[in-house]
Formats: structure tokens, C-alpha cells, sequence
């Protein structure tokens, strides 16, 4: 499958150069265990256009924090690429268990906004000389008022006190610590920035703050685009232009966030958003469905399609064949009933209501 | 203010600590059966004396040494004495002055112990810090090594080496700060004299300290290395020896206390070492001093080792506020 997609890359690279910012493929990356490899991030590939937010939803354990750490380089060990390939914003980087990925892309091509602000700063470290040591690390010989003082601009652009400078990490609300955070990473304008739940851990109203944030660097390309992972689907909503479903280490499903949202083609994507509580008058009387079953062990995937011991619409073929992708590139469906019912919405399908 | 409060409290607690170790310094070797008089008396009996004439000495000496005047007596005694930097006379080695015994002995632990402990720190945090980053061979290689020299009693090691080198080779001298014969001097010849007993009784020391400190740090910087800021600094691309710089300055807390202790315990530290060596510091002088009852040495002596322990107690207090800004923090009363 992924030569597939590799080709297809070759006959499309014009579109690199105009509004593509990230083309990601066949990103393969495993833990080592003992006696074998689980493998988190399975062949997946990510499609990008500049000033997009890109949701990326799943349940636990799916490899939606292992694509981020993938994306933004930073694997540790236990785990490791095993292969893939890289394209933002027209720079290329292979990937693989023996490359060892340019520091200068990390900050600078690739930011992440850390999962939990809370401990992502050294509480030894004054902000000031953390963005110090941030923005030298990528202009060697900068001077440090020079440095101090793009940040305090950067900081007051933004709307945040420029007193923050002087503090240590303890002396910030976990509102604010997040918000310096995304400013931190994203203080050499990285091309994508890839934010790990950076919402998770905050009430609702530091929440809309950070999304806010988020999108006025991306309307004033001081980010290039951002890839949103949540399992907070309200949130995605809110935030994301596209949104790709993950299962079991895989791209269930991508599409616009209204495409997901309204008209999801994938069981699995119709099956995480039945599970959703909406305070909304019409949804009243729908009954709130989870999913049966439990995420399966990525030590021994099931056969076929991942999704089968738990899909509602499971036939015959999807025990034992892989999924096609239906659709294309931006919007498709890794799925056997979405392939024979185009167009169709599996949570209204008759026979999924039988079987629950 | 509150800084001051908090600073004027902390040293209230300590001279209460000292007066506490004042106390127990003057009771404890008079609680130590035998009598100091007893022992030079018997000495003197050994060679000859009338046993008119013994009974004569002993009760010239305990009222030199004022040990027939009542307990509280001689507390008060010793405390005024001390309030003159005034330490007493030696009753073994009469009438020599307890401050000039110790002014003797001091500069050859000091050092002795200051180096060994000041590079052993430096040198087993590094390599602590360095097994826990590199990991591997490396790691394993360290941490195992460092663990049984960590876990084996110093003067085990000390003998090990006395033997190896002083006896077996025959490389360097079984003991002594420098060869009989000489004077000491500044003069070269005594100078190499001195770093050639020094060796054995520092290596004993310094590799031990290693062994400990490497262990603590490995395991601390482990810790770190686990932690949120060092994923989010490689995230940013900051080079790794900043990063190993985080590390080191939030692992280093709790060395720092190590660091301080053992400069605090220093003077009583190598005790066995400097009889192992038969080495002339403060170790050496305390052994001897027990054995022979002489209290106001050992008073003086264990006075010193409670002074520096509480000291740098307090150093270490004051230093965690410039290492870390949270105990700073809290101390000044701020969030």
C-alpha cells in the first residue's frame, strides 16, 4: 500500500511547492519490547495544506501521542521509526531507525507543544533564559537581550504580561504556563507545530484562550499549521479544519471536520462520535452509545481490518483482508462497507441498530 | 523581612543545637569508666614510684585538673574557659595545650579530607550524571563499579591498598605523614616526602567518595531525564549538553546536602584512615585521646566536629535558596 502512495507523491510534487505544507508517508514507527516490536504508528500518512489545523482523534493508546512524537522528532527510546518520510514546507527528511534527525529542524520546522504544560519547564529555569537557551540554540552568537527582547514582544503581541519574563515555572497558573509554552514553541515561527492535548489538563475558558492563540499566529503565519491531537472531539470542533481518526495505529478516517462530524463514513469515526454527550436540545432523545469492546492489543493486531471484533457493520471479508482506502488523499475511509455503500453514514444504517 | 525572620530563626535553632552538643561534648567522656589520673598514675607505678609518693601525684594531678570539685563545677569551668577560646591543658600529654595538639593535627586532615572530598564530589557527580545520559556499556560499567566501592567500608579499602602498595610492592610508604628523620619544612625534599605518604590514605578516601556520589547521581539524573522539560527541550532543538545542564542543576539538590555533610563530618571523617596510616590529623589525635581518658581533648575535639556539622547544616539551608527558587519561595513566603 504505501508504494501506492509513494507514486502517487511523485506525480503530485508541483503541489509541494504551492500550498502543501506537510506530506508525510508511510510513517512507521514500533517499541521494542521484550521478545518483539509493538508497533504504535503503522503505515500511516498525513496530507497537509498551509494554515490547516489538523485534528488528530482517537481513544487511548491508539498512537496518536506516538504520530506526534514521530512528527515532531522526538522519539526516545524504546521507540523508534522504523521508516518514513518527511516533506514540510518543500524540506525533506527520511526517516528511519538509523537516521538521526537535524537538531535545527526540531523548533525551528517541526515545534511541539507539549502534553501538560505542568512539568514541561525546568523549575530551576527562568522563562527569560529558557527562551534564551530556546532561540540560541537554532542563531548561535544572538545576543541575550536580543533574544529577551523578541520574546517580550512576541509575549505582549500576544497579549500576555510581559512579567512572565522574570518567573520561574512555579510561580505561573497552569492557564498561563500553557499559554507561555505555546509561546516558547512557537517562538522561532516553526513551520508546523504540533500540539500533544495541550487543552487537556485546563478549564474551559483557558481552553478557548489557547485555541484563540492558536489561531491568530496561524492567520499571521507565525505557525505554518498545527496538528491538534485530542481525544477531546467538542474541541476538535471547535479548532480543526480536518480531522483524522486514528484506531489500533492507523488512519481510520480523514476528512473536513464537518465531513467527520456529519457524514462519517468509517464505523469506527460514527462510533466515537455516538459516544459523545452534545448539550444541544435535538439530541435529547438519542441515546448515547460507546463502543463495545476495548482498543485491541497492539502486540498481536487483529487480522483484516483492526476494527472487526468491535464494528457493528463487520462482513465476511473484513476478518481477513485489509481495508481499501476509499476516497482520496484528503478525504477517505479505510473501510470494506464504506467502499460498497459510498456516501452512506453507518450510524444510520438499519443494520448497526439491529445489532446494538 | 520575612527572609530575615526566617534567617534570624534558623540561627537561633542552631546555637540551640550547639549549646545541646556543649553539653552532652562535656558529659559523655566523664560518663566513660576510669579516670584520667588513674591512667598516668599507673603509668608512673610501672616504673618504680612509692606508693606514698603515687597517692601524693594522684591527688596533685586531680586538683591540677580540678577533678575534685563537683560536676557542675567543672561544666562551668570549661564553658568560661571556652568563652576564652581558652580549650584546657592535655591531661595525658600535661602540660602541652589542647590548641596547640589540634592546630598540629588540623592542616594534616584538612588536607588530607578537603581535596578528597572536593574532587570525589566532582568527579563521582560527573561520571553519575554521564552513565545516566549515555546509558549502555557505560552506565552498566559505572553503576556496578560504583555500587560495590559505595557499599564496601572505607578502611577496607584502605587496608586492601595498604597492603597491595605498601607491603606487596613496596611502591609507596605503609604510614606515617612523612619519614621519621625529617624536619618539617617548606623545602622540596620535604614536600615530595609528604605527597609520597599521601597517596595511599587520599586514593583510600577519594574513591570510596566516588563510588557514593556517582550512585546518588545516576539515579537522580535518571530521574530527570524522565521528566516533561528534557522531551519539550529536545522538542526545541536545545543541544544536548544544555540540556544535561537542566538535569544536573534539578539532580543536584540533593548532592549539594551530600557535599555539605561531608565537609561537616570532615574532621572526624577518616578517623579509622588516619589510624590505618598512622596518619598525625585530628583522627589520630581523638584515638589517642580516648584511650588515655584525656577529656579536654576530646572534648575539644568532638566541639569542633559539632560546630562544623552545624555550620554547614546551616550553609546548606541558605545554598538550597540559591539553587532552587521554590525553597526560596517558600522561605520569603511568596507563592
Amino acid at each position: 500500500m504505501s508504494e501506492r502512495i509513494v507514486k502517487r507523491n511523485a506525480t503530485s510534487d508541483v503541489l509541494t511547492t504551492t500550498d502543501s505544507l506537510l506530506r508525510a508517508t508511510g510513517l512507521t514507527a514500533a517499541y521494542t519490547v521484550d521478545g518483539g516490536e509493538v508497533v504504535a504508528v503503522d503505515d500511516v500518512s498525513i496530507d497537509m495544506r498551509r494554515g490547516e489545523v489538523l485534528g488528530v482523534a482517537g481513544e487511548s493508546g491508539c498512537g496518536k501521542s506516538t504520530l506526534g512524537a514521530v512528527l515532531s522528532l522526538t522519539l526516545r527510546p524504546p521507540l523508534f521509526v522504523r521508516s518514513g518520510e518527511l516533506e514540510v514546507d518543500g524540506r525533506r527528511l527520511d526517516l528511519g531507525p538509523h537516521q538521526k534527525p537535524p537538531r535545527s529542524w526540531r523548533g525551528e520546522v517541526v515545534s511541539l507543544l507539549p502534553q501538560g504544560a505542568m512539568n514541561s519547564l525546568s523549575p530551576t529555569v527562568r522563562i527569560r533564559d529558557f527562551a534564551y537557551d530556546v532561540i540560541r540554540a537554532h542563531q548561535s552568537g544572538v545576543r541575550r537581550d536580543d533574544a529577551i527582547e523578541r520574546t517580550r514582544q512576541r509575549l505582549e503581541h500576544l497579549d500576555l504580561p510581559r512579567r512572565v519574563l522574570d518567573y520561574y515555572p512555579h510561580q505561573l497558573s497552569g492557564g498561563m504556563k500553557q499559554r507561555v509554552v505555546t509561546v516558547i514553541s512557537t517562538l522561532l515561527n516553526p513551520r508546523l507545530l504540533i500540539a500533544d492535548e495541550p487543552t487537556s489538563a485546563l478549564d474551559v475558558s483557558s481552553q478557548r484562550v489557547l485555541i484563540e492563540m492558536l489561531k491568530e499566529m496561524l492567520s499571521e503565519e507565525i505557525i505554518g499549521g498545527v496538528i491538534f491531537i485530542t481525544h477531546d472531539l467538542p474541541v476538535l470542533n471547535i479548532v480543526a479544519d480536518r480531522i483524522a481518526i486514528m484506531y489500533a495505529g492507523q488512519i481510520a478516517e480523514v476528512g473536513t471536520a464537518r465531513d467527520i462530524i456529519n457524514q462519517p463514513r468509517h464505523p469506527y469515526s460514527a462510533a466515537l462520535l455516538s459516544s459523545v454527550l452534545v448539550p444541544e436540545p435535538a439530541m435529547r432523545r438519542t441515546r448515547v452509545q460507546g463502543i463495545p469492546g476495548a482498543p485491541p492489543s497492539l502486540m498481536h493486531p487483529p487480522g483484516g481490518c483492526r476494527f472487526h471484533p468491535r464494528c457493528g457493520l463487520v462482513m465476511d471479508v473484513c476478518r481477513d483482508q485489509a481495508p481499501p482506502k476509499v476516497g482520496d488523499e484528503r478525504r477517505f475511509a479505510s473501510c470494506w462497507w464504506a467502499e460498497q455503500n459510498p456516501g452512506q453514514n453507518p450510524s444510520q444504517n438499519p443494520s448497526r441498530a439491529r445489532e446494538v | 523581612m520575612r527572609l530575615r525572620k526566617y534567617l534570624v530563626g534558623k540561627a537561633l535553632w542552631y546555637v540551640g543545637a550547639l549549646i545541646v552538643a556543649l553539653v552532652l561534648n562535656f558529659l559523655l567522656p566523664r560518663l566513660v569508666p576510669g579516670n584520667p589520673v588513674d591512667a598516668i598514675v599507673a603509668q608512673l607505678g610501672r616504673s618504680g614510684a612509692q606508693a606514698e609518693q603515687l597517692k601524693r601525684i594522684h591527688e596533685h594531678y586531680v586538683a591540677e585538673f580540678g577533678l575534685n570539685q563537683p560536676m557542675w563545677a567543672q561544666f562551668f569551668t570549661y564553658v568560661g574557659n571556652l568563652l576564652h577560646f581558652d580549650l584546657g591543658t592535655s591531661f595525658a600529654q600535661s602540660p602541652a595545650k589542647v590548641g596547640d595538639l589540634i592546630a598540629e593535627a588540623l592542616p594534616w586532615t584538612l588536607g588530607l579530607q578537603l581535596p578528597a572530598i572536593l574532587i570525589g564530589w566532582l568527579v563521582g557527580n560527573g561520571l553519575g550524571a554521564l552513565a545516566a545520559f549515555k546509558g549502555g556499556w557505560f552506565d552498566r560499567g559505572a553503576f556496578l563499579s560504583s555500587l560495590f566501592l559505595s557499599s564496601m567500608p572505607y578502611y577496607c579499602l584502605a587496608i586492601i591498598l595498604l597492603y597491595l602498595f605498601a607491603v606487596a610492592l613496596r611502591m609507596l610508604p605503609p604510614g606515617g605523614g612523612y619519614e621519621p628523620g625529617l624536619m618539617p619544612d617548606w623545602s622540596l625534599l620535604f614536600a615530595t616526602d609528604v605527597l609520597r605518604h599521601y597517596w595511599l590514605p587520599f586514593f583510600s578516601l577519594v574513591i570510596i567518595f566516588i563510588g557514593g556520589q556517582a550512585v546518588g547521581m545516576r539515579s537522580m539524573a535518571i530521574y530527570e531525564l524522565n521528566s516533561d522539560y528534557v522531551n519539550y527541550g529536545r522538542g526545541l532543538g536545545l543541544p544536548d549538553k544544555r540540556i544535561v545542564r537542566y538535569i544536573f542543576r534539578n539532580a543536584m539538590l540533593p548532592q549539594v546536602t551530600g557535599l555539605a555533610l561531608s565537609i561537616g563530618t570532615l574532621v572526624g571523617g577518616a578517623l579509622i584512615t588516619e589510624i590505618v596510616f598512622s596518619y598525625p590529623g585530628i583522627g589520630s589525635l581523638l584515638f589517642s585521646a580516648i584511650s588515655q581518658n584525656d577529656y579536654p581533648v576530646i572534648q575539644a575535639i568532638t566541639l569542633i566536629i559539632a560546630i562544623a556539622v552545624l555550620a554547614s547544616n546551616f550553609l546548606v539551608e541558605i545554598a538550597y535558596g540559591f539553587v532552587d527558587p521554590r525553597i526560596r519561595a517558600a522561605r520569603a513566603g511568596e507563592r
